[in-house]
């Protein structure tokens, strides 16, 4: 069996550059060695990936159609193979409406996710693979209207698409806040395929001199899974002697806008979402399974500016739970920043880039320099950095899994 | 725009024909203007090859495809990058305006899938590696600098006014330009650049040029950084004007489907 997918993709792929050869079908993508090492003292190896990535496009005035496989393969001969993207283009004068596979990209924060919240998260390397391959494509249904510079979009999705989490077994599975190890009850963990259980998502977007705004909702599940618990507690010592996890997925509701508009020689940048249907880990007694649902609030205000020839960009993100109560374990308001500085030296062949996560409320951050240098066109070497510093939070928890890494990427 | 358009050609016409007889010598002011006025079609489209080659003759090419559309009060230009393959369907997109706006600016990068608005604050820097600036690709206009015509001079055949260019703005990246523009049609036939130490930076020379659609078109470039001794030739072919590009080109849909 574990062949079989590789036969497939080899199959597949061979079909492809044939119709390619054939059909004056567009192939282009990236072959990738990506190689990472724990800077632990047991100097682990973090990845030894490689990856291939074909796109197969064709654009004629009213179809066209992407395929978008990709396989990584890993050092014990593990394979994982998917399709990032796979769908059908119908266009008309001001409509066009897209069928299948698709990443839907929205908002204007970069490296968080306010108001885009159509595609779902692959966090399998927590936040560390490159951004096309953080976002998984979701088989929907898109529809455009277009009027001179505005969009209005409405995108219908058949069936809920989880975020995609790491195994237990990896060094990026998240802490959880438990005082003892749960046993899980799986019974609730699957959102029926079912069209009351499909999703639902608008954004008007427009484009113009003095500014670009995008006014989005969404009626979806949340992609994360509330944990609801059930306590276990010896009678006599009354000490919590057990935990049972239901993880079960909620319906949530969105509201949010972003914008971008030059100022002198800034780009301001701002974006904000108002959520509600969130359940919270909660330690109130009076929370019988330790979640309590909660709306909260998600903006984020940015500046890009350029000096010296230095791309700069920072940006300030904040969470805040309404209504909060004593017990839960989210602070009330929590605060992160990021910063990104980005030079390119030896006419673009050469690419210095420092980006950071910094968790202000819990002193932690995400550390993330690295150098590129194209040996020919279209033929990248990377080396990098991921610095985890802080004890606690988003951040924090991975202190023990800074890593150094090379890429050889080579894009046809 | 269209009465604006002819009245331009016919303006310009009318001068060739004229000025040299009845005016006497064209001041260096004058002369630009022709230059920038000189009718380019409402819009126009092709495909650009960029041929960066350093000093020791390894050669980088770019190739993209690029529509532009002027209705007087605003010109739009959109480009889509064709190779090399890291940055094929990565779109550009400029807005410029007649009255003195900064220009509006935003890339389409496809990894990303999003469109992002860019500072146009970046005018010096160097477009795709090349030895053009953004700013040497736009239309500069005439007001931002003090002309002086220097002398009228033959080159390669052709009868050209020489006229110096001296930037207003003194934190402009040229201490100034020197411009051969030919008599006869007042295309930009050459240009020294000169750095901020008012030394010779880079030469501009035009290969080739050809009436397209009854417009005068620039169809081959050549820049060299002669400090760098690097080179950028620049060759448009598939040029089209006027053929009616509509607005729907010029926006966030156009930028993701492509070209």
């Amino acid at each position: 069996m574990k062949f079989i997918r590789p036969l497939l993709i080899l199959i597949f792929s061979t079909l492809a550059f044939t119709a390619g050869a054939q059909e004056n079908i567009s192939i282009s993508g990236f072959v990738r060695n990506y190689t990472g090492l724990l800077t632990n003292e047991e100097k682990d190896w973090a990845i030894l990936q490689n990856t291939i990535n074909i796109v197969l496009e064709q654009k004629n005035e009213k179809v066209a159609f992407k395929v978008n496989p990709y396989l990584y393969h890993y050092f014990d001969n593990d394979f994982e193979f998917g399709l990032r993207e796979a769908y059908i283009d119908l266009n008309f004068n001001n409509f066009n409406l897209r069928a299948g596979k698709q990443q839907i990209i929205w908002g204007k924060a970069e490296g968080v996710f306010i108001t885009d919240i159509v595609s779902p998260k692959d966090l399998s390397e927590f936040l560390l693979r490159d951004f096309e391959e953080i976002r998984m494509g979701v088989t929907s249904l898109k529809a455009g209207y277009y009027y001179g510079n505005s969009t209005l979009e409405v995108v219908w999705v058949p069936v809920f698409t989880p975020t995609r989490m790491p195994e237990e077994s990896s060094i990026w599975a998240p802490e959880l806040p438990f005082p003892v190890t749960p046993t899980y009850d799986y019974s609730t963990s699957e959102v029926r395929k079912s069209l009351d259980n499909s999703e639902l998502f608008i954004r008007f977007s427009s484009m113009g001199s003095k500014a670009d705004f995008e006014i989005v909702g969404g009626y979806f599940w949340r992609d994360d899974p509330a944990l609801h618990l059930t306590r276990i507690i010896d009678p006599v010592s009354m000490q919590l002697t057990g935990l049972t996890a239901r993880p079960e997925y909620h319906r949530m509701m969105m509201t949010g806008m972003s914008f971008s508009m030059p100022f002198g020689p800034v780009i301001i940048r701002g974006e904000g979402s108002y959520n509600s249907g969130r359940y919270f880990q909660t330690e109130a007694q009076t929370a019988p399974d330790a979640t309590i649902e909660k709306d909260y609030l998600y903006y984020m205000a940015g500046v890009d500016y350029t000096l010296a020839g230095i791309r700069l960009s920072m940006q300030y993100i904040q969470e805040y739970i309404t209504n909060y109560e004593t017990g839960i374990l989210n602070d009330q308001f929590e605060t992160t920043m990021t910063f990104l500085a980005r030079k390119d030296f030896l006419r673009e062949r050469l690419w210095l880039e420092f980006f950071a996560y910094a968790g202000i409320t819990h002193r932690d951050a995400l550390i993330r320099p690295r150098i590129s240098y194209s040996l020919a066109d279209g033929f990248d070497i990377q080396a990098g950095a991921n610095i985890f510093t802080g004890t606690e939070g988003h951040f924090g928890q991975y202190n023990e899994n800074d890593m150094i890494y090379m890429k050889l990427k080579y894009s046809f | 725009m269209k009465t604006k358009t002819l009245f331009l050609m016919m303006t310009s016409l009318s001068l060739f024909a004229f000025v040299p007889h009845t005016m006497g010598q064209l001041t260096g002011s004058q002369i630009m203007e022709k230059v920038y006025n000189n009718p380019a079609g409402e819009d126009t489209q092709g495909s650009m090859t960029m041929t960066l080659t350093n000093n020791r003759g390894e050669q980088r090419i770019r190739t993209l495809s690029q529509f532009i559309k002027d209705d007087g009060a605003t010109e739009k230009k959109i480009m889509f990058f064709i190779t090399p393959a890291d940055v094929k369907n990565t779109s550009f997109m400029n807005w410029s305006y007649s009255d003195g706006r900064s220009d509006d600016q935003w890339i389409y990068l496809p990894a990303l899938k999003r469109t992002k608005r860019i500072s146009s604050d970046g005018k010096n820097d160097y477009f795709m590696g090349s030895d053009f600036t953004y700013d040497d690709l736009g239309d500069r206009h005439p007001d931002m600098d003090d002309h002086k015509l220097l002398r009228e001079e033959t080159v390669e055949g052709r009868a050209c006014y020489v006229v110096e260019s001296t930037p207003r703005d003194g934190d402009y990246m040229y201490s100034k330009t020197v411009t051969w523009v030919m008599k006869d049609n007042f295309l930009g036939l050459k240009r020294e650049f000169y750095d901020d130490r008012n030394t010779l930076l880079k030469t501009l020379s035009i290969q080739k040029f050809d009436k397209v659609d009854g417009f005068w078109t620039i169809l081959e470039t050549k820049m060299h950084n002669v400090q760098k001794d690097h080179t950028t030739v620049i060759k448009f072919t598939d040029v089209q004007k006027n053929k009616g590009i509509p607005d729907s080109r010029f926006t966030e849909r156009s930028m993701t489907l492509g070209n």
